[in-house]
């Protein structure tokens, strides 16, 4: 099924960045690592182990390599989009496989507890100084899961100027993406009692830009600003997701694939501002805007304040983001059965739905001595928890009074890191 | 804040940090603070990879720092 992700490898050039590798010294142990072990547990649905491995490495030349692995294994319960009832609902796993049928209890969400999915994805990123104040950048990835391969390439150019204090970058990025649905894919819109399917791979492909300008402020104070679009194209649907048909009492009569647009269209802001107050405390700040065709507009902020001490071998990193989204245009927590054929898009994703969503989180790091003649090591552990709840509630048919409709997510994060 | 005011805000304040490039910055000399590990953009790129992971398959939106999309089934 589908699974997760990782944005390694996915980076343009981002001005006054230092890499934390030294220069070459010709030998295997030049390299650099970064390693983090994550697990994520959503409350009663999804857990996953995310074990991340990065290398890189900093020639004499200014060139830069890096590569990166990712392995996901996830488990657990995913909600099929159906909405709950007073009433118990059985439903039949996308394998379509008689062991799989499961029936959810009256008042509880309908998920799917046979939700497995493994993923690995391999990265690279070469960055070459072309000239003394330019830089070209060439990546790529490769991920496959149970029933998903994607395939991203991006190049990226930099300029420095202004004494360095200004960078700009572009950069574009391709991706191609193939799904293969488990049980095959469903005709979008089609009823779920008929089981209508198209056999075959499905694909999506999308491409995007992003225009970057890094300026240094002051010697305390580093600001980022990015814009960014991109347009996918293809299928765009989840083929797992189901909406509820209720009638006019709210009684459940069906249920009906989903059916999104066969493209989408993004444009995003985003601004960062580095600011260190003093020898030990420093801030990252960063804010978001985000539209699409869909009718999705979001909003986020996120705070990293850093406090070291201990002559900088010690930090505790407290974060904060608050993330705010409207609703896609055919967003329908249910459907209710006018008798009417549906026509249009509808899809009861919750995650297309209008929210807000909060994390608080917390990091502890410590350098260690050395390890293969670098200078310092550092371990660390991260934790944060997130929060989604529900903006908009829809007026409720008169059997579904009682019921939450909306039980938003809750979910902890907790990282373990080493690099050297 | 209402989103469209968001942006304007951030259109206003790239324009300022544009037209003001020429003035701004620091000597050479003076990046002692800039070289902090805690002032790299991207100081904690598993971090951040680890949160985008999360948020692009609970959320509607991603990229900004970079390229929207991930590679992967998730949403």
């Amino acid at each position: 099924m589908a699974a997760s992700c990782a944005l390694l490898g996915a980076g343009a050039v981002r001005g006054q960045q230092t890499n934390m590798a030294p220069p070459d010294r010709g030998l295997l142990e030049d390299w650099s690592l970064d390693s983090a072990l994550a697990y994520y547990h959503e409350d009663g649905r999804i857990q996953a182990i995310e074990p991340v491995v990065d290398v890189s490495k900093v020639f004499a030349d200014g060139q830069a390599l890096n590569f990166n692995i990712t392995f996901d294994a996830l488990s657990g319960a995913s909600p099929n989009g159906a909405l709950t009832s007073h009433s118990a609902q059985t439903f039949t796993s996308p394998s379509g496989k008689a062991a799989h049928r499961f029936t959810t209890a009256p008042g509880q969400l309908p998920v799917d507890p046979n939700y497995s999915d493994d993923r690995i994805a391999v990265g690279g990123n070469w960055t070459v100084p072309v000239t003394r104040v330019d830089a070209v950048s060439l990546g790529g990835k490769f991920s496959a899961e149970d029933d998903f391969y994607s395939v991203t390439l991006n190049a990226s150019i930099a300029h420095d100027f202004n004494d360095k204090n200004t960078t700009l970058s572009f950069g574009i990025n391709n991706e191609f993406d193939s799904i293969r649905p488990i049980g095959d894919a469903p005709v979008a819109g089609s009823d779920y009692s008929l089981s209508e399917k198209q056999s075959g791979a499905k694909s999506k492909n999308g491409m995007g830009v992003l225009l970057g300008i890094t300026q240094v402020m002051t010697r305390n104070w580093l600001t980022e600003f990015n814009v960014s679009a991109d347009r996918f194209h293809g299928y765009l649907n989840d083929p797992y997701k189901i909406a509820s048909v209720l009638d006019a009492a709210g009684g459940t009569t069906g249920y009906i694939y989903e059916s999104r647009p066969d493209q989408r269209t993004r444009k995003s802001g985003y601004w960062e501002n580095r600011v260190a107050w003093t020898a030990q405390m420093s801030t990252a700040l960063s804010l978001r805007y985000m539209s699409d065709d869909w009718g999705v507009r979001s909003d986020t902020a996120q705070l990293h304040l850093r406090w070291s001490w201990s002559d900088h071998t010690r930090y505790v990193e407290p974060t904060f983001r608050w993330y705010r989204q409207t609703a896609a245009n055919f967003y329908m927590p249910f459907i209710l059965d006018t008798g009417a054929p549906t026509a249009g898009y509808e899809s009861s994703d919750s995650r297309l739905g209008a929210f807000h969503a909060l994390t608080y989180g917390v990091k502890y790091a410590q350098k260690l001595p050395g390890i293969g003649g670098r200078a310092e090591s550092e371990i660390s552990i991260r934790a944060e928890y997130y929060q989604q709840t529900f903006n908009e509630r829809l007026a409720v048919p008169t059997d579904l009074r009682g019921l939450d409709l909306y039980p938003g997510l809750k979910a902890i994060l907790v990282q373990l890191g080493w690099r050297f | 804040m209402k989103p469209s005011r968001l942006i304007r805000l951030c259109a206003v304040l790239a324009v300022i940090s544009l037209s003001g490039c020429s003035s701004l910055g620091v000597k050479p000399w003076q990046r002692d603070v800039l070289a902090r590990e805690d002032m790299q953009l991207g100081s904690n790129p598993l971090d951040a990879a680890i949160d985008d992971h999360m948020y692009f398959s609970k959320e509607a939106s991603s990229g900004g720092r970079s390229y929207a999309g991930g590679g992967c089934g998730c949403n």
